[in-house]
């Protein structure tokens, strides 16, 4: 058995698993076979923290993106914050470079002025989407052009008892060529959903999706990176909007009509043998 | 190693409906290193098949009956009324095996019969594919009746099971019970829908048409809030964490975005979080 094999078999089992424990089962998984660590904890996505900005006050969203050991980067201020309340540049080495994620690392100057761009942008689509909520966007460089990732937070104001969060998750590369990037988005959404009351029990909805897409874009300027990012991550959320939409409340509903029917099922099968018998009619 | 075997333990109590042997695949292939674990997941598997209500058809016979605590003889043997018959289960293989014929020593014998009787009439109406089963518990002094159905399509990458559990009480006249619902969606995800609503009531003549149609009123009312909450959840907490299109209806125009900053309440939207 390869760790290769392991490691499919985990996000087999995690596939299958209450997605609204996943972070349990991670650490589950993890000290079952801890060589899968790194790897699980760079591919299964969980549900997103907020901090808040010690520079600005704003809020910020943790991931391993922005992480270096246990401090995290402010996409506002751009400084790594320790939970001790430091603050420092990352984990640069002497040569001023760095690694990937949960590495501390820091993008180039280019690359930090289109991500403070960046999450200037996204904080406005927040605000038009989500009408609340916290964004973050976190960028790194790649040999042949940069990657990041555009992070969304929402919880529901509690009406009653029904509690909602909506956590966005699109990590991206782009890839420079002559006048056009080729871009790679992955994205997954976490939306756990629950209400209750007497006549209900408890009820709850939860879960994940991910999609991918691969595209390529003009590019002028940096700026058009920012639009195209923009472009596809609007596209993407509103796919995928609509795909959680069929899933939670179309395809979760029909199963639970499948395993039982309200109406009597002599009476629906009498239905449908007359529905069937007047199509047969016309058809005539 | 013992907080290994509670783990990968946790793991095949979690797994959904119709998906245990791909969890067990699963764990087999992470526990490669220590092969005797699996090996000492039977009290798991015990548990999960009793919770579950495991389904297993007879050698010879053509139903699927129940395997669950309220019917268990003990050392793997279960009774079912029906079908006048005790078998072994093997909770690693779910298999049945030592039919012997059963007669049911109760004092509420000719109840348990009728309710049998009355709810399978109730089954058919309402599941296209069920198992159920009435049973004495506790010393003879409650019965215990359950209805597990489950559907399951893995090539379209969805499972489902609905269980119904009451205990009557005789002595009180009193029904109490608890249905669930579990829903596992997993094509390029992991969603699952898990219910559980309890109910109680008291029952007016003890006869098992009685009974019985306390449980269809119950399930049908709650089948009934189930799909009020799907809507509510859907038109409520969903609407309210990501809107479809923006308050203007448009998409955003992205090569202007720098301007939208400027104008800030575009939109109707304040800058609040």
């Amino acid at each position: 058995m390869s760790e290769a094999d392991q490691f499919d078999s985990a996000l087999d089992l995690l596939r299958r698993l209450d997605p609204k424990h996943t972070s349990e089962h991670l650490n589950s998984l993890i000290s079952l076979v801890p060589t899968l660590t790194e790897d699980l904890l760079s591919s299964v996505d969980q549900p997103l923290t907020i901090a808040r900005c010690r520079k600005t006050g704003r809020d910020y969203l943790l991931c391993d993106y922005n992480r270096d050991g246990d401090s995290y980067r402010s996409p506002w201020s751009g400084e790594f914050e320790t939970p001790l309340g430091g603050s420092g540049a990352g984990g640069v080495d002497d040569q001023g470079n760095n690694e990937g994620a949960g590495e501390g690392a820091v993008p180039s100057e280019r690359v930090r002025k289109m991500e403070v761009r960046a999450n200037e942008a996204f904080d406005v689509y927040r605000e038009l989407y989500y009408e609340g909520g916290v964004s973050s966007v976190y960028f790194w460089n790649l040999d042949d052009g940069f990657a990041g990732v555009v992070l969304l937070k929402k919880v529901a104001t509690p009406s009653g008892k029904s509690q909602g969060t909506w956590d966005s998750i699109h990590v991206f590369e782009a890839v420079d060529r002559a006048r056009t990037a080729h871009y790679k988005l992955t994205s997954t959404v976490i939306l756990h959903l629950s209400t209750g009351n007497d006549a209900l029990g408890e009820m709850d909805l939860s879960g994940n999706m991910t999609r991918q897409i691969e595209s390529d874009l003009p590019v002028d300027d940096d700026t058009s990176h920012i639009a195209n990012i923009g472009k596809l991550v609007e596209d993407m959320e509103l796919k995928m909007r609509n795909l959680l939409q069929e899933v939670y409340f179309g395809k979760a509903k029909d199963v639970v009509g499948d395993l039982r029917s309200i109406a009597p099922l002599t009476e629906a099968n009498r239905d449908k043998a007359t529905h069937q018998e007047m199509i047969n009619s016309m058809k005539r | 190693m013992a907080s290994q075997l509670a783990t990968v333990s946790a793991f095949v109590e979690g797994a959904p409906p119709g998906e245990l042997a791909d969890v067990i695949a699963d764990i087999k292939a992470l526990t490669i290193e220590s092969p005797s674990l699996v090996s000492q997941l039977g009290p798991a598997f015990e548990k999960y098949n009793e919770e579950q209500f495991a389904t297993v058809k007879l050698p010879g016979g053509s139903q699927y009956v129940i395997v669950s605590s309220h019917n268990s003889l003990g050392n793997g043997r279960y009774f079912d009324v029906g079908s006048s018959s005790s078998f072994a289960f093997d909770h690693t293989t779910q298999k049945a095996s030592g039919v012997q014929s059963y007669v049911l020593e109760s004092s509420h014998s000719d109840l348990v019969n009728s309710i049998l009787k009355s709810l399978g009439t109730h089954v058919k109406e309402h599941y296209p594919n069920a198992s159920y089963g009435v049973y004495p518990i506790e010393d003879d002094s409650k019965i215990a009746i359950l209805v597990v159905a489950n559907k399951y399509s893995p090539n379209n990458f969805w499972n489902g099971r609905w269980r119904s559990l009451y205990i009557y009480s005789p002595s009180s006249s009193s029904l109490s019970g608890t249905m669930k619902v579990d829903v596992h969606y997993y094509e390029d995800g992991n969603v699952r829908l898990l219910t559980t609503k309890p109910i109680s009531a008291s029952i007016s003549s003890g006869s098992a048409s009685t009974i019985v149609r306390e449980v269809t009123v119950a399930e049908k009312k709650y089948q009934e809030e189930l799909n009020k909450g799907f809507n509510n959840l859907s038109e409520g907490a969903f609407k309210g964490l990501r809107r479809q299109l923006p308050i203007t209806r448009q998409k955003i125009e992205w090569d202007k975005i720098a301007g939208y900053r400027l104008g800030q309440d575009i939109g109707g939207g304040s800058s609040k979080r």
